[in-house]
Order: C-alpha cells, then sequence, then structure tokens
C-alpha cells in the first residue's frame, strides 16, 4: 500500500506544480494582452464617475487583482485568490462569479463526453478483438483500414460532415443547442427527449472520434497477448476455447483501461471544436466566447479547470495501473 | 580520424551506386501497390499546388458578382463564396498559408525532438531527467486551449510564425520516442562495437544512431505535417485568429458560421472544398507513410 501512496504523493506534488505553471502563463497574458484591458477597465469606472478607491476594487473584483501595485503584488493576489477559489467576476454574464459560470459549463461537457466515449470504447474494444482473430481475412482488414482512417481524420473535420449530412442535406437533426427553447426544462419528456435528439450530434462525433483508437489499440493488444506462452500454454492443456478467449480479453483490455482514464481528461479540451460547431454551451465553447468578448478572467479559470482534468485523469490512470497491475503493486519497475 | 573507416570513407562511385540502388527500391516499393503511387502523387500535387498555386492568380481572384453561392458549375468548379470568388481558387491559394505553416513546424518538431530525445538518451543521467519532466509537462499541458489563449496576445500574421509556434508547442512526443528508441540503441553491439573503438560521440551518435533512426524520424515528420496542418486550420476555424490570410480553416469559418452551411445548402459546396483538400491530403500522407515504412525496413520487403 505504501507504494501507491508514495506513488499518488509525486502525483500531486507534480500536479500542483503544473497548476502553478498554467495559472503563471494565464497571469502573464492577461497582464500582456495588447490595449491592456484591466488599465482600460479602470480608466472607464472613474469616467463613470467612480472614485479611484471603489474602482480600484471594482476593477479587482474582475480580474483578481488590483489594477495598480508592483507585478509581483499583482501575481501574489491572483494567486491567493485560486487557491481560495476565487476567480473573479465573468464580463459576459455581469455579476457572475466565474466558479459558478464554469460548473454551469462543465455539466454540458462531461456528460455528452462521457456517453460518447463509453459508447465507442465498448464497440471499439469488440471490434478490435474481432479484427485481432480475424487480421488474415477481409473483415479484419476493413475494420483496421477504417479505424485507421477514422483515427487520423480531425474531430473537426467529422463534425463537420456529419453536420452537414444530418442537419443539411437529410435534416432530420437539430444544428445546435442543448434544447428547443418552446420546452420548460426540468424533468418532463418533451425536454428529455429535446436533450437527446440535440445532444446526438456532438455524442456521436465523440463516439466516432475516438472509436478508430479503440480498434486500434485494442487490435494491437489482443495480437500481443495471443502470442504469450501462457496462451499457448492453455491451448496445449486442452483448454476450452471460450476459457482461452476470456483469458485473452481479459490480458488484452489492460492497458486499455489507462488510455480511457486519460482519454476522458484529453477529452474536456478537445471538446472545443465539436461544442463550437453545434453550439454546445460547454467548457470549450465557454473558452472560446471568453476569448471573443475579452473576458479574461473566464479564460484563465476555463483554462486552467481544462488542465486540471488532464492531471486528474493522469493521476487516475497511473493509480489505475498500479491497482490492475500486480507488478507495479509490488514495487517492481515495469518497463511500459 | 572518420577517413579512416571503411564504412564511412566510400569512394565516390559506389557511394553513387548506393544512391541509385536506393531510389530504385523506393521506385519497386512505389510500382508495387498502386495505392502508394497515388499517396505520392497526391503529396507531390499538394507540394506543387503550395508552391505555384497563387502565381496562376497573380491579379485577383475569378469573381462573378452576379453568383453569390453560385452551385458547382463548370466555370466554378467548387461553387462560389458570399461575394462570388470562386472557391477552388481560394482552395489553391489558401494552400500556400497552410502547407508552409506544416512545413515549418515540422522542421522545428523534428529538430528540437531529436535533438533533446537524443541528449537525454545518450547522456542519461542527471541531464535525462530533467528534460524528460520538461517534456512530460509540456505533454500535460492541453495543445489547443494553450494556443487559444496564446491567441489573444499574438496573432500569427504569418505562417512561418504560426510554424514556429506549433513547432515550439509540438516537439513533446518526438522526444519522448526518440529518447526511449536512442536507449534501446546504444546497447546494441554495433553502437558499443563502435565505443569499443574509440570513436567520438558525434561520430556515434551521427553516423551509427541517426541512420538507424532515420526512417523513425522521417515518419514522424511526416505526421507532424497533418498534425501541424489539422491544428491551424482548426484554429482558424474557430475565428479567434484575425483573418488576414487567405487559408483554408478562414474558408470553414466563414462557411459555417457566416453562411450557415449547417442550416442551408447553398453554402455546402463552400464548406467541402476545403474539407476534401484536409481528407485528401491526409490520405495522400497516410499512403507515403505506409510506403516509407517498407522502404526503410527491410523485413518487410518482399522480393
Amino acid at each position: 500500500m505504501t507504494v501507491i501512496a508514495r506513488r499518488l504523493a509525486g502525483h500531486l506534488a507534480r500536479g500542483l506544480v503544473m497548476v502553478l505553471v498554467v495559472t503563471t502563463i494565464s497571469f502573464v497574458i492577461i497582464r500582456n494582452i495588447p490595449g491592456d484591458p484591466i488599465a482600460a477597465r479602470y480608466e472607464k469606472l472613474i469616467e463613470q464617475g467612480m472614485s479611484p478607491d471603489q474602482a480600484e476594487r471594482a476593477t479587482a473584483v474582475l480580474y483578481g487583482f488590483m489594477p495598480k501595485g508592483t507585478l509581483w503584488q499583482q501575481y501574489v493576489d491572483y494567486m491567493t485568490g485560486l487557491f481560495t477559489l476565487d476567480l473573479g467576476e465573468s464580463l459576459m454574464t455581469p455579476g457572475a462569479q466565474v466558479t459558478d459560470v464554469l460548473f454551469e459549463a462543465t455539466k454540458w461537457t462531461v456528460l455528452p463526453v462521457l456517453v460518447g466515449t463509453l459508447l465507442s470504447f465498448l464497440i471499439g474494444v469488440m471490434m478490435g478483438v474481432y479484427a485481432a482473430i480475424k487480421r488474415s481475412g477481409k473483415l479484419g482488414d476493413v475494420l483496421a483500414v477504417s479505424g485507421s482512417l477514422l483515427h487520423g481524420i480531425p474531430q473537426y473535420v467529422l463534425a463537420l460532415l456529419l453536420g452537414a449530412l444530418f442537419t443539411t442535406l437529410i435534416p432530420i437533426l437539430p444544428s445546435g443547442g442543448t434544447a428547443d427553447i418552446m420546452f420548460e426544462p426540468g424533468f418532463n419528456l418533451d425536454y428529455i427527449g429535446s436533450l437527446i435528439e440535440h445532444a446526438t450530434l456532438p455524442v456521436l462525433t465523440y463516439a466516432l472520434a475516438s472509436y478508430g483508437g479503440w480498434i486500434l489499440a485494442m487490435k494491437s493488444s489482443v495480437v500481443t497477448v495471443l502470442g504469450d506462452d501462457f496462451i499457448l500454454a492453455a491451448e496445449l492443456r486442452g483448454m476450452k476455447r471460450g476459457i482461452i478467449f476470456r483469458y485473452i480479453a481479459r490480458n488484452a483490455i489492460l492497458p486499455l483501461f489507462t488510455i480511457l482514464a486519460l482519454s476522458l481528461g484529453l477529452l474536456f479540451g478537445g471538446a472545443i471544436f465539436i461544442e463550437r460547431i453545434f453550439n454546445y454551451p460547454g467548457l470549450g465553447l465557454m473558452l472560446i466566447d471568453s476569448i471573443t468578448n475579452r473576458d479574461f478572467a473566464l479564460m484563465g479559470g476555463a483554462f486552467l479547470l481544462i488542465t486540471v482534468a488532464i492531471i486528474i485523469a493522469n493521476i487516475v490512470a497511473d493509480m489505475l495501473y498500479t491497482v490492475i497491475d500486480p507488478r507495479v503493486r509490488s514495487g517492481e519497475e515495469v518497463a511500459r | 580520424m572518420s577517413d579512416m573507416n571503411p564504412a564511412v570513407a566510400l569512394p565516390g562511385n559506389t557511394r553513387a551506386t548506393l544512391r541509385r540502388n536506393f531510389w530504385r527500391g523506393v521506385w519497386r516499393v512505389l510500382k508495387r501497390k498502386p495505392s502508394r503511387m497515388a499517396g505520392a502523387i497526391i503529396v507531390l500535387a499538394f507540394a506543387f499546388m503550395g508552391v505555384f498555386g497563387p502565381m496562376f492568380y497573380p491579379d485577383q481572384l475569378p469573381r462573378d458578382d452576379n453568383a453569390l453561392y453560385a452551385p458547382p458549375s463548370w466555370a466554378h468548379p467548387f461553387g462560389t463564396d458570399f461575394e462570388g470568388t470562386d472557391v477552388l481558387a481560394l482552395v489553391i491559394t489558401g494552400s500556400q498559408y497552410v502547407l508552409l505553416t506544416g512545413l515549418v513546424t515540422a522542421v522545428i518538431t523534428i529538430v528540437l525532438g531529436t535533438g533533446i530525445g537524443l541528449f537525454a538518451g545518450f547522456r542519461r543521467g542527471r541531464w535525462d531527467s530533467v528534460l524528460m519532466r520538461i517534456t512530460d509537462m509540456k505533454l500535460t499541458i492541453p495543445g489547443l486551449p494553450l494556443l487559444l489563449v496564446l491567441s489573444t496576445i499574438w496573432k500569427f500574421s504569418s505562417a512561418w510564425e504560426m510554424g514556429l509556434v506549433l513547432g515550439l508547442l509540438g516537439w513533446g512526443g518526438v522526444a519522448r520516442a526518440v529518447r526511449s528508441q536512442t536507449l534501446s540503441l546504444r546497447e546494441r553491439g554495433f553502437i558499443e562495437a563502435a565505443r569499443g573503438l574509440g570513436l567520438s560521440t558525434t561520430h556515434i551518435i551521427g553516423r551509427e544512431l541517426l541512420p538507424s533512426m532515420a526512417p523513425f524520424i522521417a515518419m514522424n515528420m511526416l505526421i507532424a505535417v497533418t498534425g501541424a496542418v489539422y491544428a491551424q486550420v482548426g484554429l482558424f476555424f474557430l475565428g479567434v485568429l484575425p483573418f488576414e490570410a487567405n487559408n483554408w480553416g478562414v474558408m470553414l469559418n466563414l462557411a459555417v458560421f457566416g453562411g450557415g452551411a449547417l442550416t442551408t445548402t447553398a453554402a455546402l459546396p463552400y464548406l467541402l472544398a476545403p474539407l476534401l483538400a484536409i481528407l485528401l491530403l491526409t490520405l495522400g500522407i497516410v499512403l507515403v507513410v505506409d510506403a516509407m515504412d517498407e522502404i526503410f525496413n527491410p523485413r518487410l520487403r518482399e522480393e
């Protein structure tokens, strides 16, 4: 157990360093934006008849640090605000805390990403096993080639093609948003039906975009396990094919769980294109909107949250590996 | 020193023969599968388009003020855009920015990635762990969000700038891969023999290590080109950068968010033309990578 604890501690320390790095990047960028929005905001408030003190405080609420003062003082202010989860106020939705805006958006990212990824994981893994077993046949070839093609196409190309197909050429799906506004949000059939209808295209794109990767990963994993000695031993002992198959599947799927954890973290940032194309109000769309509307507090917050998701996914992936793979657990070095 | 090594100081004509054999091998590999030939032709065509494309339209792009969002026709094979400009001409002239960025990115990615990977893998020890920590950190920071955030202070107005930024952000994966290759290669017999002979480090790296990794590096370079093309077209498509240059991403943005290509059919050809260009380029590069795999890997070669 101590091995796991030590690894976890190391991960957390490194994660903290990463958070520091990312927030420092945000701070440096916000400070260096051409036209200095912080000073501009301050001047504007003064012009509107605020006293310098008031204006200073109002600006600080927005950006997390005082418009005047040394660079170091501003940096410390920004960081302390961060660690008390105070990211300032959003410019786009006046009066709303950045943290609240972000949590509202996270909901719309997590749900479609989770459904899409799990769907493609299940189908991709099954197809991958099939492609590995039939790898010399025609069907295996077709599966592998379609896998590499889907894996190679960038997400936004896939999203645009699916969008053009299902909203323009055969208009059966809505082109954007989360639900029709004519339905009352809440737990009623109309609203939920509309939700599902609107989520179909984003989920389908997530699923198709990652499906190719799963096929390829599972296929190569199964092929590796097939060559292992214990499979040969099992065959020589005359075990039933079904039992051998279970051996293969259990061993081959192990490395994929780590990739699954990693990809869930990456998808937080990867959702940007899909959310922009289908106008889905998740974290990615929030990041873009904050940039085009010059809402820099929100931008820093969204960037931080996306990075934290990746850090957490990394930790989960490694912990998962430690728990499933007995060699790592016992402290043995494993070449990965 | 190296003049004494027979493998290095080949007489001129032997080297020429080797080179001729190499090109003959390339030709054979290409000829056996027509798909690879198609891949090479596609990649060459794109290179030609990137270099000479803008020269076909020296003054102004063909424009028809009376035909906004015209459907495909003989005069305009992919229709026209919102102001009647020929879409095909836009794709051709836009390719220069896209491909030049791809090339710059690929070169920077490969030079930095290979250099850092080789150094870390060959030196090992403290330098190795420091460099790999940095590489891991770089790999953790999400690339696209970072680019978006950077776009607030940097406008990427020229293809060179864009390529530079993408290259500086992208070397992490190559560095990791080259390092692990170096770590395994340096324990092999031929490297140990070279070290035993007292050959210099530059010789071992330049003449023994790099050539064995060349195919791997070359393939990574092509993959880096596609990665850079996707990234920059995506950035322009998202609309966070000013539309200074003519670019496939700008076309996609205007088609979807200006022309409403996801709600009406009028702007559909305008949307599909750059998408088709991206898909074709991807296909060409995938096929060439497949061919390179066989050219450089003698075990895959069927004589």
